[in-house]
């Protein structure tokens, strides 16, 4: 054939070959990089999401002093198991020792001066006693028997005033001590210090900002969920769902539906900026879960999944999921 | 009578040569053109293709990719409970100023990828690993970063500089496809990309997801939207919508679209002027077959024949060269060049139709020709 005879062809078909190989390599388009671990995935079909932060089950308790004072000697370390009533840390207790030392030596003099007025009582008692047993009314006035009787139940009302005076004493010295035990600071409840943040030393303020101590029971560990508040009315009770700690988004934790908090409170930032930022109001649902074989802490952020039932068709008022069973009639 | 038509067309060297040159140049310039035009527009969505996930989902009024406007931090939760939704991750993008340990400034684009995933990363690393980016500190530069902030020399894997006054710490290098406006790429982790920039209120820039195996990525984008009522874009819509904004907003679409324009009338000019004064040159030869009796007909498909020839011939040789041009100054990244099949296609429609157009204009001289004129 003429055709084949020409170089022309063979370039140009050389250029379409060219071509082509060069399109097919440069169109090809790279497939993602595989994650270096697995995107959280709803094992749902359909599902609200939330971000969600592990904590004790009973609330963390923020420990706060019952004055401002010397913090002078802590009675735990983080980490320890207390029971109820446990000394966890002491504040400067001088002052009120030095008041318990006056109020205490008040209380012998008082006592000595009843044991005084008891011997007077019993001094009057048997000088009236014996003014009585005579009958002769000239050996005895009716004025020395009528002086004498006064005198003795002056005498018994000193010993009442000197009584109640003894009590209002004790009194005082138990207000010192009543007080002074007050300085050491209990736990309200058995659980684990989760956190400390005073040493002995430092002063306790009131109402801090920073909690002085945190105490918590993390022998069971709730999961408390975020939802956005456009995402609220999806939510219903009892749905279950699952949770995932970031990084091990693969193996789940099953969770056990607990309440719905009514309040809808504004967004505090779990997802990790530098200072927590207010932006959107959330929904907070609890949820309970067994312990899974990985460790998990309080605090730490899960990437939640509840199941949602899909869209609903019908149009009547949906009971409220708050309180399911507590409605005002 | 095929061969004496392919005779005619091969036999004058030179006539020939000049036919198929100035075919040739006119498909080379065309595609030339298309291409880097293209490849321009590649360049303007390369934000987008760099981080190569299929969803995104940002505030609805977004024009184009590097115009963030940052949504409420829960958007990723409200993304996760769309149907079909496989996964979404939040992804921080802005621009940033980074200063360099010699004093020098550089506008930077911050992206901020999860950190537990690390989706939207980069497929290729020059230098380090990617994985490094978890380190305290630590940043990843794509290649055009290094470039633009002094070369290799300047900066490199261990190189400290400043972004928003906290200390960054390159571990790795990125290869990606450079972008338009060649803003450098530092990539951080989204957590830390939130302490390198100054306080906002909102700070999420968007939702990167991916639809569930066996769903619409269309479907879910919609339903996205509607549940939402955030601006869900699939990876192609939301590149469409950027190359739009560069066309209307900046002077490339009209500049370069008369640039085409013009080659593409030129290179056709060229093509069907070349192959009528061929026709026209060949008259005689053409008038003598009609006076041995060769019907128009067949003289009208020797022409054709001719004339599909030499234009394939043309094509060939001309997108064979204009590829190697792209391989040898686009392979490293540096010029932007995108063939496209659509490109060399409508090239190829409008070259034949060019032919058959001028040939059609030969035939019908040729009709109306005398076979007298060859004793004259």
């Amino acid at each position: 054939m003429i055709i084949a005879k020409r170089l022309s062809i063979w370039i140009a078909l050389l250029g379409v070959g060219f071509t082509i190989w060069a399109l097919l390599g440069a169109n090809k388009k790279d497939p993602m990089p595989t994650p270096i671990s697995e995107p959280p995935r709803s094992p749902y079909d359909h599902v609200v999401a939330a971000s969600g932060i592990i904590e004790a089950v009973n609330e963390n308790v923020r420990i706060a002093p019952p004055v401002a004072g010397l913090i002078t000697k802590m009675f735990v370390k983080v980490g320890d198991q207390v029971t109820t009533q446990a000394p966890l840390f002491q504040l400067d207790d001088r002052e009120l020792r030095a008041q318990l030392l006056t109020r205490e030596a008040a209380i012998p003099p008082l006592q000595a001066q009843i044991d005084e007025q008891n011997y007077k009582i019993g001094d009057l008692e048997t000088q009236l006693h014996r003014l009585q047993s005579v009958h002769d009314e000239r050996a005895v006035s009716e004025d020395d028997l009528k002086r004498t009787w006064y005198a003795l139940e002056m005498a018994k009302r000193g010993g009442q005033r000197l009584q109640a005076s003894l009590k209002q004493a004790m009194a005082q010295r138990d207000e010192a001590a009543i007080l002074l035990n007050r300085l050491t600071v209990r736990a309200p409840r058995s659980g684990t210090i989760l956190q400390i943040n005073v040493r002995a030393g430092e002063y306790a303020t009131l109402g801090p900002s920073e909690p002085l101590m945190l105490l918590g029971e993390t022998g069971q560990l709730q999961v408390r969920a975020d939802i956005d508040e456009v995402n609220a009315p999806l939510v219903t009770p009892q749905a279950g769902g699952t949770a995932s700690i970031k990084s091990l988004a693969d193996r789940k934790i099953p969770l056990t539906f607990v309440r719905i908090e009514p309040y809808v409170i504004p967004k505090k930032s779990l997802t990790g900026e530098n200072t927590e930022r207010v932006d959107t109001r959330v929904l907070q649902v609890i949820y309970r879960f067994e312990r899974p074989s990985f460790p998990v802490y309080a605090g730490q952020q899960v990437d939640v999944f509840i199941e949602r039932q899909p869209s609903r068709t019908t149009g009547e008022t949906p009971s409220s999921p708050v309180t399911p069973t507590e409605r005002p009639l | 009578m095929n061969y004496v038509a392919l005779k005619m067309l091969f036999g004058d060297r030179a006539k020939y040569l000049m036919l198929l040159c100035g075919l040739t140049f006119a498909v080379m310039l065309i595609v030339q053109q298309g291409s880097i035009f293209w490849g321009l527009m590649m360049w303007s969505q390369a934000n987008i293709s760099n981080l190569n996930v299929p969803i995104w989902v940002t505030d609805p009024g977004i024009a184009q990719v590097d115009e963030v406007k940052p949504i409420a931090s829960t958007g990723v939760d409200r993304v996760r409970s769309v149907d079909g939704v496989e996964w979404a991750v939040p992804l921080y993008k802005g621009l940033l100023r980074a200063r360099l340990a010699d004093g020098d400034y550089h506008q930077i684009t911050l992206t901020g990828l999860e950190s537990a995933t690390l989706i939207g990363r980069p497929a290729q690393i020059l230098e380090g690993r990617f994985e490094d980016i978890l380190q305290p500190d630590a940043v990843v530069l794509d290649q055009w970063a290094v470039e633009r902030m002094g070369g290799p020399a300047v900066v490199k894997v261990g190189t400290i500089f400043e972004l928003n006054d906290k200390l960054a710490r390159v571990v790795a290098i990125a290869k990606t496809q450079k972008s338009f406006t060649n803003i450098p790429v530092v990539y951080t982790t989204y957590e830390r990309a939130m302490r390198y920039v100054p306080r906002e209120r909102r700070t999420l820039s968007y939702v990167l997801a991916k639809a569930k195996d066996g769903v619409r990525v269309e479907d879910v984008v919609q339903r996205i939207r509607t549940q939402t009522g955030l601006g869900a874009f699939t990876e192609e819509e939301f590149g469409w919508k950027t190359i739009m904004w560069v066309l209307k907003n900046t002077g490339i679409g009209i500049n370069f679209g008369t640039t085409i324009l013009l080659g593409f009338i030129v290179g056709m000019a060229i093509a069907g002027q070349t192959f009528y004064l061929f026709t026209v040159e060949n008259l005689r030869q053409f008038g003598a077959l009609k006076a041995m009796g060769a019907s128009t007909f067949t003289l009208a498909r020797m022409i054709l024949l001719q004339a599909f020839t030499v234009g394939l011939t043309g094509y060939g040789v001309g997108i064979g060269l204009a590829t190697v041009f792209g391989f040898l100054t686009a392979s490293g990244g540096n010029l932007p060049f995108a063939e496209t099949w659509q490109l060399l296609l409508m090239v190829l429609v409008a070259l034949l139709a060019i032919c058959t157009f001028s040939a059609l204009i030969s035939i019908i001289k040729l009709a109306r020709l005398e076979p007298a004129i060859v004793f004259r």
